[in-house]
């Protein structure tokens, strides 16, 4: 898996092109922790490359949720492929994650505080 | 060829065989410089010793014709009488040793208009005085070579040397010199005054010459004829002609034509009596025409050469062994620290690390070499050690977790039929691990006699990390999970109890289920887990998508719903875990959700120990051989009545 890494102001977006697996979810789970210790509050995880989420993608992810949660953080996902929702269904991640359709979206909402 | 040769040998070779084209090289340069050298001294030498003897002939040659000459200005410019004239004669006999005999002969009527001879002649025999007339009917001298040959040339001659019968077997040449009278105005011809003059001395003279052992000189005369020669045999009996005939030796020939036209050279000469190799030099007497030939015997001349040569060689060979020796031992001192290297990375390359390498006392290239391999030793002995080290710590961390994994595995209930008295239900599992620990579980009691609760669930990750939360979540089911409970209530209360302090954000989705046995009916609740199937006889399989919830772990205030399906004799669930769905072919493709459906289709009715390994079958034909990543896990359960 490839994890591009862009900025959009104060937005971490992080790109996951491939799969987030038990072999590629360590590099995720280092790549948001150490964003996290570096003070990125607000995040936007760019699913519109990512073909599989097993497992362990997921608890990644909820590990970065659970975190910012605790520090009043943001982590939110955009353009899931139809597969990878179902994934997240199935779990009952629909309600830990705030989902979008778009990368615009999801910085659109982080930059309205509500 | 000499690939096998040590460098010892190939050194000593390279280098003897350089050395000694050299030194032959040298050796032939030598001897051609020093060769040269010697013919050239050689040519000097002879050429000095020839001419020294020309001059000395030559000037006792010209002492003797003073003689004749003087009579001959005395007759051309005075008056004389006929006793005059004997007196004359017998003067010049009596008073030169070396002259045996004079004349002065007249033309015909030139001293006496009446006589037509007239010769006085004075000459020595057996050291007496005697006196003749000379001419006659019988000895017309006018015809003779020593009369007619000056007459006709008008200068004076020296004859071909003769042995004088009459003065003791001496060899003699006559001298003739014409003479003259002014007869108004006019130069006539009047005589020619003649001495006979011993050769003796030439003899003295030329046999004076000697060089090294067997050189010597000679002195032919005009006609080729040997006057002086160490071999007496050949004196006035041979030519060098008549040599040069009898041994049909053309060069011989050619030189006698040369010394005899008065030419004068330095050329190489087979001998003259023999065929010893000579050197000649040879060089005319200006007057009579003879020549001077001075031999030089070559090997003589050459032995000295040939002697050095030798020498030079025989130093040579001796320097060449003495090199042979030093090249032996230098190149061995510097061959045997090598040679006991190749021994010991022998030992080393056969595994021997603890070899003694050789200490080198020297800052040379093979200093170096040893001291490079004593250093690739120690590393290697380093490397080898630290992977030894790391090698055994790996092992022991697979052989930990081969442990863990058994562990895993012996929680999991593995005998079937588990229930051999019950024959309401049958129930089967089956677990295929994947090589790296996993966190599938499944499980299944009876909370009372007539309920079974039965469960599967998958950690999220994999390792020991999800191996441990899967047995932590087992055993709380197992734990929490008491009669008359309700499958959210069991899934409620265990999602509490791994929320707290659950740092690692770690899940497990779980689908459990409660049957009535009595009845057939089952309630169930799902945690965030795959559904299962229904087959349900009258009308084929279903997902039973009901009541489902969030994955366990995640939020302690998650709440879960209950289900309910009533199965009829026959009717079955199947349960499985994403590893079924996410098995991969060898294109990285996922079996998914679509195939596992339709080949549940296939299957018509339930039996759940043949539906499960016909479905792991499946997977292992579609996976063809590609590494499985995670656990497989099937549990099914089917109601008989």
């Amino acid at each position: 898996m490839e994890i591009a890494e862009n900025r959009n102001e104060n937005i971490v977006i992080l790109s996951l092109v491939g799969r987030l697996d038990s072999n590629t979810s360590d590099d995720l789970e280092i790549r948001i922790l150490s964003r996290i210790d570096e003070g990125e509050r607000k995040f936007i995880i760019d699913c519109s490359y990512l073909d599989y989420i097993s497992s362990s993608g997921l608890r990644v992810l909820l590990l970065g949720a659970k975190k910012l949660n605790n520090i009043g953080g943001h982590i939110l996902l955009s353009s899931l492929q139809a597969q990878i929702k179902e994934v997240f269904e199935c779990a009952g991640f629909t309600s830990l994650f705030k989902m979008f359709n778009s990368k615009q979206e999801a910085i659109n909402y982080l930059n309205n505080p509500h | 060829m000499f690939n096998n040769s040590g460098i010892a040998f190939k050194l000593s070779l390279s280098i003897l065989s350089t050395t000694a084209i050299i030194f032959i090289i040298i050796l032939g340069y030598n001897y051609q410089i020093s060769r040269k050298l010697i013919l050239n001294n050689v040519r000097e030498n002879s050429k000095n010793l020839a001419f020294n003897a020309v001059n000395r002939i030559e000037t006792i040659l010209k002492s003797f014709e003073k003689i004749p000459e003087n009579l001959a200005y005395f007759l051309k410019y005075s008056d004389y009488t006929k006793s005059e004239l004997t007196n004359l004669i017998r003067t010049v006999v009596e008073n030169n040793s070396e002259i045996f005999g004079s004349t002065i002969a007249f033309e015909p009527y030139a001293f006496d208009k009446n006589s037509e001879y007239f010769a006085p002649y004075f000459y020595k025999d057996n050291g007496d005085i005697k006196f003749t007339y000379l001419g006659g009917d019988t000895y017309r001298y006018f015809h003779w070579d020593w009369y007619q040959i000056p007459k006709e040339l008008d200068k004076p001659q020296w004859s071909e040397p003769y042995y004088d019968e009459g003065g003791g077997n001496i060899i003699m040449s006559t001298y003739s010199v014409p003479f003259y009278k002014n007869i108004e105005g006019k130069k006539k011809f009047m005589g020619i005054v003649t001495a006979d003059i011993s050769l003796d001395w030439l003899e003295k003279i030329v046999s004076s010459i000697e060089i090294s052992k067997t050189g010597y000189g000679f002195l032919i005369s005009k006609n080729g004829t040997f006057v002086t020669h160490p071999d007496s045999d050949l004196i006035m009996n041979e030519t060098l002609f008549s040599l040069a005939e009898a041994r049909e030796d053309q060069e011989l020939r050619e030189i006698g034509r040369r010394m005899i036209s008065r030419e004068s050279d330095f050329v190489p000469l087979n001998g003259i009596i023999s065929n010893k190799k000579f050197l000649m030099f040879f060089a005319p007497l200006s007057t009579s025409g003879w020549s001077v030939g001075v031999l030089f015997p070559q090997d003589e001349l050459m032995s000295d050469i040939t002697r050095l040569n030798r020498n030079v060689f025989l130093i040579g060979i001796a320097g060449l062994l003495i090199l042979l020796i030093l090249i032996i031992l230098i190149s061995g001192s510097i061959t045997k620290p090598l040679r006991i290297l190749v021994g010991a990375t022998n030992a080393i390359a056969g595994g021997n690390l603890d070899v003694e390498l050789p200490m080198s006392k020297s800052n040379d290239e093979v200093g170096k070499l040893t001291n490079s391999f004593l250093y690739m030793e120690q590393s290697l002995k380093k490397y080898i050690k630290e992977l030894t080290e790391t090698t055994a710590a790996k092992e022991r961390i697979e052989s930990e977790l081969n442990v863990a994994r058994e562990i895993q595995m012996s929680i999991l209930p593995k005998t079937f039929p588990p229930f051999p008295d019950r024959n309401e239900f049958e129930i089967f599992a089956a677990i295929e691990p994947a090589k790296e620990v996993g966190g599938d579980f499944y499980d299944f009691f009876f909370t009372d006699k007539e309920h079974l609760f039965f469960c599967i669930g998958d950690v999220s990750g994999k390792g020991v990390p999800a191996a441990l939360f899967m047995a932590v979540t087992k055993t709380l089911i197992k734990a929490k999970t008491t009669s008359d409970i309700s499958p959210d209530e069991v899934l409620t209360r265990v999602n509490k109890e791994l929320c707290i302090d659950n740092e690692t954000a770690m899940f497990v989705t779980i689908f459990c289920g409660i049957l009535n046995t009595r009845t057939g009916g089952v309630s169930y609740s799902n945690g965030g887990h795959n559904p299962p199937y229904l087959f349900s006889k009258n009308n084929g399989i279903k997902v039973l998508d009901g009541s489902r919830g969030m994955a366990l772990g995640i939020l302690d205030e998650a709440s879960y719903t209950t289900g309910s399906v009533t199965l009829n004799a026959g009717d079955g669930i199947f349960l499985y875990t994403d590893g079924v769905t996410e098995a991969m072919d060898i294109h990285a493709k996922m079996y998914t959700d679509e195939n596992l459906h339709l080949f549940l289709e296939k299957q018509k009715a339930i039996n759940p120990e043949e539906t499960i390994l016909k479905t792991l079958i499946e997977l292992k034909n579609f996976s063809s051989g590609t590494a499985q990543a995670d656990d497989i896990t099937i549990m099914s359960i089917k109601y008989l009545s």
